[in-house]
């Protein structure tokens, strides 16, 4: 799409040359676009408003403004700043993804962070100035479109020019007596023509006939989609949301903010527009490849759940599996992940029970599923208690180093480091619940023996016990919603079905004029050509139009039509056996 | 970034400011220097929803207060408590009730927890009651959190949060913490979003006390 518009006087323009030659009929014909194009810089371009001095006016300035904006050179420079504006959110943590390390960075470089954070660059994709590109390029690619679109409405519109004067300098040109009368030739002629569904328009002594009006059809369906893809996209930015959420077997949540483990709002997004439903894991499935190359590999998931997509609504059974997500009011839930949890049942040093449940572990690991994890109990006493480790799903010595098998869980088993001390959580930055934060904390002297299910770590100095009690498997759940998604794919096709349109679909004119010569006997000229580049097809169907008129008028006529010999006769520079390309054409831009 | 901007709210500066102690809270700190960066800091509520990569949303930061015209209803509250019981709190019982949404896991809520403790006793038996909502949690954590920090009012059980999407279409937990106060009619007064503190908790529960109910 070219946004650069070069005003039709200052394009070195082989028509623009030939219209000056041309009757007016002629330049009406093949014209370059009526309101002409407009370029970047006014300054080269005559007629175009000056922005030197004070004598423009507002109105002046802001149409300055707006062609320098909806200009190609200001969309590129846009699209350029986007690239490189995102590029600190990929070297910078970022709140969005990792508020964790933002807060370690604050603590880290106090100063250097109060700067970047001043600038959001610790949150680059919700900054005012990445959205001042965005929404700049998004009213320049729209400020562009829109106009064209409208022109590309009348284009369509537009009746067949008039036929120019002199037939013979058009691409495709034949010409032959008759002895049929002027009138009852061109009747002839343009029955055919008709017949073959061109629009026609008469005049004394001619007929002009067009076609191919469908690839304007084409490249008004391709603007009015890419409106609607711009469009659709920004919907999604400005009202979907995306968010994360782990889920243990057996438990379920609502899609609430409290309960997601990540939240990605699009900006007019807020915590009450959250699609209210529920979802309950009943029980999630994996099988593997048990033997062969493939071995470990994960042949299918299966998650059984319940739904309900409103506090009223009854629970709903439904099978969710890869690549085939939950849809309810709007929002997609796709199973994206999935891991192990083991159970623990921790006791103080007072014997009483400070932790009993599942603690989800992180895979690190695909062929054995061998996942790490964190147990924190901030309320043990005397003494906070804390411990890292692994979960082995098919655990296995080899040479006295533990490693997991097989991602099912034939075996499984944890081992852990235990610790005490200040676990770091009643003040200072969140810390991430995958992992413990040993700074306030000493490591205890246990046998680090690996634990099967039902067996206990008992810790030294009366701190306490620890029971591996079982395990569960939880997967991981992307919600997205995305309002503009349907809109976006059904502009995608219409944008590519117009593109197609307008690629295959040629405009072409064919002129017929019959006069009398001062023998008296009747001249029919015909003439044709084509408003793009390639003509491929033109020829032949030309040359059959010129045989079959012909042959209506009672003439022989060489079966190959002459193309651009007037050129000598003439000795001036004829046109080109093409013309320019069509402005309005969405290709090569 | 995050806006609510179908509510008529205007942040409370001098009342509850935004908790900026020294060192404590980097996190809330950088929220609350993007927050200002990116919304420049107006007289409206500006909420920073933080999406964190640590497995919970800690939440958008703020307090977000609503006139006596403006407040939207709270729905009755029930549920199992910690200790087992069953609790129902009707909304619209006459007390100025301020709840608190937590989890013994979430550093901000540790951090405030003597607080709310101390607060629930300053108020106790003046018609304002406490209730607290323990969120993606296990019992046996939770009751261990309410011996260390000593807090004396119950907390419900949310394991499925069912209590949570209860405000859903009203005044949504944007993030835990949350401490919601409602008004003697049951409406909510003023939600606050991330650590509360002492004294701005206690100017919102006196104001919305001082009210004819």
């Amino acid at each position: 799409m070219t946004w650069l518009r070069t005003p039709p006087e200052a394009k070195p323009d082989a028509h623009a040359a030939e219209a000056a030659d041309q009757d007016a009929a002629a330049r009406d014909g093949l014209g370059a676009t009526p309101e002409g194009h407009r370029d970047a810089a006014p300054a080269t371009t005559p007629g175009t408003p000056r922005p030197a001095g004070l004598s423009l006016g507002v109105v002046g300035w802001l149409r300055w403004f707006w062609r320098q904006l909806t200009s190609m050179r200001t969309a590129l420079i846009l699209l350029f700043l986007l690239a490189a504006g995102s590029i600190p959110g990929s070297l910078l943590p970022q709140v969005g993804t990792n508020p964790v390390s933002v807060s370690q960075y604050y603590s880290s470089h106090p100063v250097l962070a109060r700067i970047l954070g001043g600038l959001g660059l610790f949150n680059v994709f919700g900054a005012p100035w990445f959205a001042a590109i965005y929404i700049l390029l998004f009213t320049s690619l729209v400020g562009c479109v829109l106009p064209r679109t409208l022109r590309l409405v009348g284009s369509a519109r537009q009746p067949p020019p008039r036929a120019p004067g002199n037939l013979s300098r058009l691409p495709f040109a034949v010409s032959y007596a008759t002895p049929l009368a002027p009138d009852a030739a061109l009747e002839s002629a343009a029955k055919v023509l008709s017949a073959k569904r061109f629009r026609m328009r008469t005049g004394p002594g001619w007929v002009a006939a067009e076609k191919g009006y469908l690839r304007e059809a084409g490249n008004l369906l391709f603007h009015i989609a890419l409106l609607g893809l711009l469009v659709s996209i920004g919907l999604g930015g400005l009202f979907g949301y995306k968010a994360d959420r782990l889920l243990v077997n057996g438990t379920s949540f609502a899609n609430t903010v409290t309960a997601l483990d990540e939240f990605h709002p699009g900006r007019l997004v807020g915590p009450d527009n959250l699609q209210p439903f529920t979802v309950a894991l009943d029980h999630f499935s994996a099988s593997y490849v048990t033997s062969g190359t493939l071995l470990g590999q994960p042949a299918a998931f299966n998650a059984r759940i319940r739904y309900s997509a409103s506090p009223t609504d009854r629970m709903h059974s439904y099978d969710l599996t890869v690549n085939h997500p939950l849809i309810v009011d709007g929002a997609r839930v796709f199973l994206i992940g999935h891991g192990y949890a083991p159970e623990f049942r921790i006791t103080d040093g007072t014997g009483r029970v400070v932790f009993d449940g599942a603690v989800p572990f992180i895979p690190v690991e695909t062929s054995g599923l061998v996942s790490e994890g964190a147990i924190k109990v901030p309320d043990a006493s005397p003494q906070g208690l804390g411990f890292v480790g692994v979960f082995l799903p098919s655990a296995i010595d080899v040479g006295g180093r533990l490693e997991s098998y097989f991602p099912a869980p034939d075996n499984p088993m944890v081992s852990l480091v235990s610790y005490a001390g200040n676990l770091g959580m009643n003040s200072g930055p969140s810390q991430s619940v995958y992992s413990l934060d040993t700074a306030g904390l000493h490591e205890l002297a246990v046998s680090p023996k690996p634990l099967a299910i039902g067996q206990s770590i008992k810790l030294p100095n009366g701190l306490g016990t620890l029971t591996y009690t079982g395990y569960q498997q939880w997967v991981s759940l992307q919600i997205t919603y995305d309002p503009g998604q349907t809109a976006a794919l059904w502009s995608g096709i219409a944008v590519l079905a117009g593109l197609l349109l307008s690629f295959m679909v040629r405009r072409r004119r064919v002129f017929v004029r019959a006069s009398t010569d001062e023998a008296g006997s009747t001249i029919v000229d015909l003439g044709g050509l084509t408003r793009s580049d390639a003509a491929g097809g033109f020829e032949e169907e030309f040359a059959g139009l010129a045989a079959e008129i012909s042959g209506l008028h009672e003439a022989h006529i060489d079966a190959s039509p002459s193309t651009g010999n007037d050129t000598e006769e003439t000795g001036r520079p004829g046109p080109e056996p093409h013309v320019p390309s069509d402005p309005e054409l969405p290709t090569g831009e | 970034m995050l806006r609510l901007p179908h509510f008529a709210s205007r942040a409370v500066g001098a009342a509850v400011p935004l908790p900026r102690r020294a060192a404590a809270g980097a996190l809330v700190a950088a929220a609350v220097v993007l927050g200002a960066a990116a919304c420049g800091a107006g007289a409206t509520a500006q909420d920073t929803a933080v999406g964190n990569g640590s497995s919970f949303v800690t939440g958008s930061y703020g307090t977000t207060v609503f006139q006596p015209g403006a407040r939207p209803k709270a729905p009755a509250v029930a549920g199992t408590t910690l200790t087992g019981s069953k609790f129902k709190l009707s909304t619209d019982s006459g007390s100025v009730v301020v709840m608190n949404f937590w989890g013994s896991w979430c550093t901000p809520c540790r951090e405030e927890a003597p607080a709310l403790g101390s607060l629930a006793r300053h108020f106790a038996g003046t018609g304002v009651r406490f209730i607290g909502v323990d969120i993606r949690d296990d019992p046996a954590s939770a009751e261990a959190f309410i011996r260390t920090f000593r807090i004396g009012y119950p907390s419900l059980n949310d394991p499925n949060d069912l209590i949570a999407l209860d405000f859903s279409g009203t005044v949504p937990p944007a993030g835990i913490p949350t401490t919601l106060v409602i008004d003697r009619s049951g409406r909510i007064a003023a939600r606050i979003v991330g650590q509360a503190s002492y004294s701005g908790l206690k100017a919102l529960i006196k104001d919305v006390k001082a009210e004819r109910g």
